[in-house]
């Protein structure tokens, strides 16, 4: 029993970090369209970026998000106006080339100025956990799982309440109709990309301390990213995180259960079952071209 | 009309370029075999280490050891006819397949006339195979799984104690005959995906078996999805006395770290590989965590081996610091088992190689590890020395007439050593 709740509570909390770097992913689709396979690469770019924050000045790299985030929304924006905003009216296939063009080139950029070695960044409380009876709950997981949450929480509402989050939903419902009243879906369409690649940003910093990563863990990462968001619903930002705490709890479940070499499978195993049992995944729609075939 | 134009231009300028290059290469190349009977001419021996990606600790450190070999042996006068030594590395990144267009490209474009190994068995197993197909003597620092040495291969030696299988013996064979009452009775496994830490966990746990010790947990991990905090909650549970985790460097710390959050302490720990390298895993893991685990280990700096002292210090001059690196070490050894057979053959003609396998067959090498000495299939026949740490310092305790150290710490004490 210890080992199943404590299998559940770790999965949880790796959840809620999955659940946030998700999160951006399925906003940007949901948007726009665009399935950024570069997001992966994102957040290993952030992740190194916290690395060298650490070493040159011991910031704490949860702490290094208030500077990653804003740092990545532009780096973001400036991105989405160079390379995806002139192919936004494109089919689907040609933001995925594209974008995993852009992961790739990253990729390189990294292994240039990091070197493509291992790295992974260890705060004083990286070794330390929190204790309830038998169970244990590491403190970088806590913490990172807690600023996950406030970060998701501060998106959503950004998405619920602000003017901004309305035209995001409104160009993601109908963009014709966003464009009728006055809604510059174009300029949406770039902060909501910033804003997906800022989540990335904040995500990475947490995914520092969690996972040892080099420039080619991207790969890793998109795989899981896209099975969370193809089980919660591609777009939807709830179905994200419930997507999220299901893979997390999954990959625990896999490692103690039957065994760690066979975790790298659960994000792919998803990907099968959703697509044979419930295409539009646990909160998704169907989108219009799929009820127009059905 | 226009654009078709520019490409033209363009692949013409590309054409041009490569032309040049090749015509380049050619030159170097007749220089070099036309020169290769006059004295003074340096030999080029080549190797591809993993400079980057999960292997780059280890690959440095190789790197630095055939880079001490080769400032050794030009001070002292040339490899054979008084010919300096100059040693051609390129960067496999950890790379299979990278690793064979490597050895592939040194023979064939570089024109080395001696091959050095690489890092891992991962990248040995490939390598060898491309040293094997151009009948070149092929002695490798690290590649210990018995795989390799399974094909039947005629040029392939491993330059170190003993084959993976059996780098835990001594060890192993240390913890069942401690007495009844200080001997674990349950041992885990958690173990990297990889076809040297794997072996050396299998060897060990068949030993242990042998002598009643029963497995309560065994695993495999992939480096690039190792849930290690899941694998120790999952140990944790089953409440092994020893924990055997067959690790590179990444994950050896990781493992550590995860253990030490999941606040569960082993009697005994032995890793494969990352307790070897010295300042970095103490830095990693943290001084205080280190007290009491175990590994083994090829290379001792206070060895009274022949020629050791010299490395150490040449090393030390080279790269500063006060720790070797065990793999700076291996390398070493590697070269000096390729200028032992070199010396004692007197020829590095490509055709001839083969006799200087046969000679290293028949012969015992003296290296800054001990003597060296090889089956049939270039499996080495010696034992590894076990080290551990003690006191922040990686001391060797077994065999006996090696230790640096005069007590064994009989269990992982994280947290100080009191």
């Amino acid at each position: 029993m210890t080992e199943f709740l404590q299998a559940l509570i770790l999965g949880l909390l790796i959840g809620g970090v999955y659940a946030l770097l998700a999160s951006g992913l399925t906003l940007i689709f949901g948007v726009m369209n665009v399935i950024n396979i570069a997001h992966g690469a994102f957040l290993i770019l952030a992740a190194f970026v916290t690395w060298s924050i650490w070493r040159a000045t011991g910031l704490d790299p949860l702490a290094a998000i208030v500077l990653l985030t804003p740092l990545m929304f532009a780096f973001g924006w400036l991105l989405y106006k160079i390379t995806v905003g002139p192919i936004r009216t494109a089919p689907p296939a040609a933001s995925v080339l594209l974008t995993f063009g852009l992961a790739l080139f990253l990729e390189g950029v990294m292994g240039v100025i990091w070197g493509n070695t291992s790295h992974s960044v260890r705060p004083a409380y990286s070794t330390d956990s929190f204790r309830i009876g038998e169970l244990f709950l590491p403190k970088a997981q806590v913490y990172g799982g807690l600023v996950a949450i406030v970060v998701l929480a501060t998106l959503y509402l950004v998405l619920m309440r602000s003017w901004l989050g309305r035209a995001i939903r409104a160009s993601a419902v109908n963009p014709q109709g966003a464009e009728l009243v006055g809604v510059n879906v174009a300029s949406v369409a770039a902060l909501t990309f910033a804003v997906g690649v800022g989540s990335a940003g904040a995500g990475g910093a947490i995914a520092s301390v969690l996972y040892p990563f080099l420039p080619g863990s991207h790969y890793q990462w998109i795989a899981r990213l896209l099975g969370i968001i193809v089980l919660g619903g591609m777009g939807s930002l709830p179905g994200a995180v419930i997507g999220a705490l299901c893979l997390g709890v999954a990959e625990l479940m896999t490692v103690t259960y039957i065994g760690p070499e066979w975790a790298t499978g659960v994000p792919y195993v998803f990907v099968f079952i959703v697509l044979l049992v419930r295409p539009q995944g646990i909160l998704g729609t169907r989108l219009r071209q799929d009820v127009a075939t059905a | 009309m226009q654009k078709l134009r520019w490409l033209v231009l363009a692949l013409l300028a590309v054409a041009a370029l490569a032309a040049a290059g090749c015509g380049g290469d050619d030159d170097d190349n007749g220089g070099g075999g036309g020169g290769g009977k006059a004295s003074g001419e340096p030999i080029k021996v080549g190797a591809s280490l993993p400079l980057t990606g999960e292997f780059s600790e280890p690959g440095k450190a190789a790197k630095q050891g055939y880079e001490v070999w080769q400032a050794m042996v030009n001070d002292s006068g040339g490899l054979i006819d008084g010919r300096p030594v100059k040693m051609v590395i390129k960067d496999d990144q950890s790379n299979q397949n990278t690793i064979v267009s490597d050895y592939n490209a040194l023979i064939s474009q570089d024109k080395v006339e001696l091959l050095l190994g690489t890092f891992s068995s991962l990248l040995n197993l490939p390598a060898s195979t491309v040293a094997e197909r151009n009948r070149m003597l092929y002695v490798e620092p690290a590649g210990g799984a018995p795989e390799l040495f399974d094909r039947g291969f005629k040029y392939l030696f491993f330059a170190q104690q003993a084959t993976a299988d059996k780098q835990g013996e001594v060890w192993a064979n240390y913890v069942t005959d401690l007495p009844d009452n200080e001997r674990p009775k349950t041992a885990a496994y958690p173990t990297l995906d990889d076809p040297f830490a794997q072996p050396t966990s299998e060897g060990i746990e068949a030993i242990f078996k042998k002598a009643g010790i029963k497995t309560v947990y065994r695993s495999t991990y992939t480096i690039d999805n190792p849930n290690l905090d899941g694998i120790a909650s999952a140990m944790k549970a089953k409440k092994p006395d020893v924990v055997v985790n067959g690790a590179t460097f990444e994950d050896g710390v990781g493992m550590v770290r995860a253990l030490r959050k999941a606040g569960f302490t082993p009697k005994m720990l032995y890793q494969t590989t990352a307790p070897s390298l010295g300042d970095q895993y103490a830095k990693a893991i943290g001084k205080e965590t280190t007290e009491g685990i175990f590994y083994a280990v090829s290379h001792s700096k206070e060895a009274e081996t022949p020629g050791n002292t010299e490395f150490v210090k040449k090393y030390q001059e080279m790269f500063g610091g006060t720790e070797v690196p065990e793999d700076a070490a291996d390398a070493y050894a590697t070269a000096q088992v390729l200028q032992a057979a070199v010396k004692a053959v007197g020829t590095i003609e490509r055709d001839k190689q083969i006799e200087l396998a046969d000679w290293l067959r028949e012969n015992e090498v003296d290296t800054i590890l001990g003597p060296l000495s090889w089956d049939e299939l270039g499996r080495p026949e010696g034992e590894f020395l076990v080290g551990q740490w003690q006191s922040g310092v990686p001391e060797i305790v077994l065999p006996k007439e090696a230790a640096t150290s005069d007590k064994i710490i009989p269990e992982w004490q994280p947290g100080g050593s009191g």
